[in-house]
């Protein structure tokens, strides 16, 4: 297992000692298997059907770490040629087709989005991110992979006091994609609202994991998802709030609500909460469905036709998250790209 | 000139007989109630001409200018001129009801080979209905129904129906749940669209709509089949004795 990751990291001009190092702590530690909770429904070992090749290792080379969390990060720490430390400013764009491990810091109002500027097979992209107080950061990752490409991401954001996390993530394409994000709030004041959609098609499989952690009073947290799953897709949520003892009137609400276009599409979705003090506010939903009939009906006796009509709503559906994204092109081209991958095709009714 | 023909109607769902035999002709110009106590039958009816899915029809023919309706689409019936203003219109969050409006125009154009409304056109013309139906105009924005109290749906029908431009007007207990000031303006969006082209079914419990919308022809609906026939009177009557002297004759 992982031969390919070796040859592909032993091909480069130079593996420098702290490089190898994170390659043997990779071989040594290996990557969480199905029997980890967190990883039940989505089998790493999909990796191995890349080639060499198609692993494409960064030939960089920049800060090591001296120990690893688990064979993830020392998976990415190999595949990126460690760390780079950047802080952002304005509007930023960075490119989630490339290996890349980032740390970042964050003051004033920053708007980031994280996107496949280089098309790629594979990409593992790992980013720490530390909001300073009263800071806020508007984040946008959209994935909109080709139905062969494999991607890691890996958010850490670290929000502190009076410091504000606004985040949309859309999830349109990849044959294997898999999105950790942990947000931390430290610091009292703090907040984060997160809108996702994940929607995919054909055999695709995309997993959303979070962990949102209030561990200071007066913090508060949203996460709404909403997944349309179609054809013989797969998708997995799971969104993990954790209310430490001292984080005192901490209000937060987890929805994820999805439809399912088909008799073959599978959804595992899973809102956890796990509340450590007796002062807070925690409310938490998971519903799974499919197209309202009756509003079917509805559409097709004005004329709209049934594939007309399904679109329209289904649309509606994830329009309640998309509605969200603040850059307007932005919105226009995911919105686009949801309706060109529905199964029925792109017959919206445009406004 | 002919416009609805039914012969011999039957419907069931879920293996019950609804429509036992019902026969009706309905002419251009002409405005046709249909009464009769719940469970009769009426909705099934409706249902049955919009081109609703979940009844099978057993036996009998419908034909609507000419054509085997029973043959078409839902989708079909109602770009070819039927519209049925639903008893309970459903709510479509997330679909606004500009999207809506235009979607469902642009539909049957499409359906008559002309090209896609002008939005400059369009935008006039769907307000000046929107406030002949007393509507507010905020509504365009809003989703479908959504949020609208029932004498609002209601009305949002009628401005359907006022957009569209329909050769049938099928409607299905439009009165229940309107007070007085919203019964006389959907009353008035009703009788606008009254012409020498255009048919009227107005299927009713009540004979209140009818104080407003004055029929041609009034017929008793009861166990699947239309057992009684006649003029504007026979409402009258029918208010006073209510169905029960009917099952005697």
């Amino acid at each position: 297992m992982l031969n390919n990751i070796t040859t592909a990291l032993e091909a480069l001009p130079a593996l420098p000692a702290p490089r190898r190092a994170a390659l043997d702590a990779l071989l040594k530690q290996g990557l969480p298997g199905k029997k980890d909770e967190d990883w039940r429904h989505t089998d790493l070992s999909i990796l191995d059907q890349l080639s060499a090749a198609d692993i494409a290792p960064s030939a960089l080379n920049h800060d090591y770490p001296s120990a690893y969390e688990d064979g993830l990060d020392a998976l990415n720490t190999a595949l990126s040629g460690g760390t780079q430390t950047r802080t952002l400013e304005g509007k930023v764009e960075l490119d989630t087709g490339l290996h890349q491990r980032l740390k970042l810091k964050v003051s004033g109002d920053v708007e980031l989005v994280l996107q496949d500027i280089t098309p790629s097979r594979f990409a593992t992209f790992f980013a720490e991110i530390e909001v300073a107080p009263n800071s806020r950061l508007r984040l946008l990752r959209v994935q909109q992979a080709d139905s062969q490409a494999q991607r890691l991401t890996n958010l850490k954001i670290l929000l502190a006091r009076d410091a504000q996390l606004d985040a949309v993530t859309v999830d349109l394409g990849g044959r294997f994609v898999r999105n950790d994000l942990y947000v931390h709030l430290n610091e009292p004041g703090a907040g984060v609202q997160l809108y996702g959609l994940y929607a995919p098609t054909g055999s695709e499989h995309v997993d959303n994991h979070s962990w949102i952690h209030h561990r200071a009073p007066h913090c508060s947290s949203r996460e709404f998802f909403r997944g349309v799953v179609s054809g013989s897709a797969r998708a997995v949520f799971n969104g993990k709030i954790f209310v430490h003892e001292k984080a005192i009137k901490t209000d937060s609400e987890t929805r994820v609500a999805n439809l399912l276009l088909s008799k073959t599409a599978e959804v595992y979705a899973k809102p956890e909460l796990e509340i450590y003090n007796d002062d807070v506010k925690c409310a938490h939903g998971a519903t799974f469905g499919q197209l309202d009939e009756d509003a079917v009906y509805y559409l097709r006796a004005r004329g709209l036709d049934r594939d007309m009509a399904r679109a329209l709503l289904t649309q509606a559906f994830a329009q309640e998250i998309i509605e969200h994204i603040s850059n307007d092109e932005l919105r226009e081209k995911i919105t686009q790209r949801f309706l060109s991958r529905l199964p029925q095709g792109n017959t919206s009714g445009k406004a | 000139m002919n416009m609805l023909e039914i012969k011999n109607l039957h419907a069931s769902v879920e293996g019950k007989d609804i429509l036992k035999g019902i026969n009706l002709k309905i002419n251009a110009g002409e405005v046709h109630a249909i009464m009769g106590p719940n469970g009769s039958g009426k909705s099934t009816l409706s249902n049955v001409l919009a081109g609703r899915e979940d009844y099978t029809i057993t036996e009998g023919s419908v034909t609507f200018g000419g054509k085997d309706l029973l043959q078409l689409p839902a989708e079909i019936r109602a770009c070819e001129g039927i519209f049925l203003s639903f008893q309970y219109p459903v709510e479509i969050p997330g679909v606004s009801n500009m999207v809506f409006l235009k979607a469902a125009i642009n539909a049957k154009r499409k359906h008559q080979g002309q090209p896609e409304i002008e939005a400059v056109d369009f935008l006039a013309w769907v307000k000046d209905r929107v406030k002949k139906m007393s509507m507010d105009i905020k509504m365009l924005q809003r989703g479908v129904n959504e949020g609208f109290s029932g004498g609002e749906k209601k009305r949002n029908e009628i401005l359907q129906m006022l957009l569209l431009e329909p050769k049938l007007m099928i409607l299905d207990e439009t009165d229940s749940g309107l007070d007085i000031d919203a019964l006389k303006i959907v009353a008035e969006g009703i009788n606008t669209m009254r012409s020498p082209e255009r048919a009227t079914l107005l299927v009713t419990h009540y004979q209140r709509l009818l104080d407003y919308v004055k029929p041609d022809f009034v017929h008793v609906l009861a166990g699947g089949r239309i057992i009684k026939s006649g003029g504007p009177e026979l409402a009258r009557e029918l208010e006073e004795k209510g169905y029960g002297w009917l099952d005697a004759a």
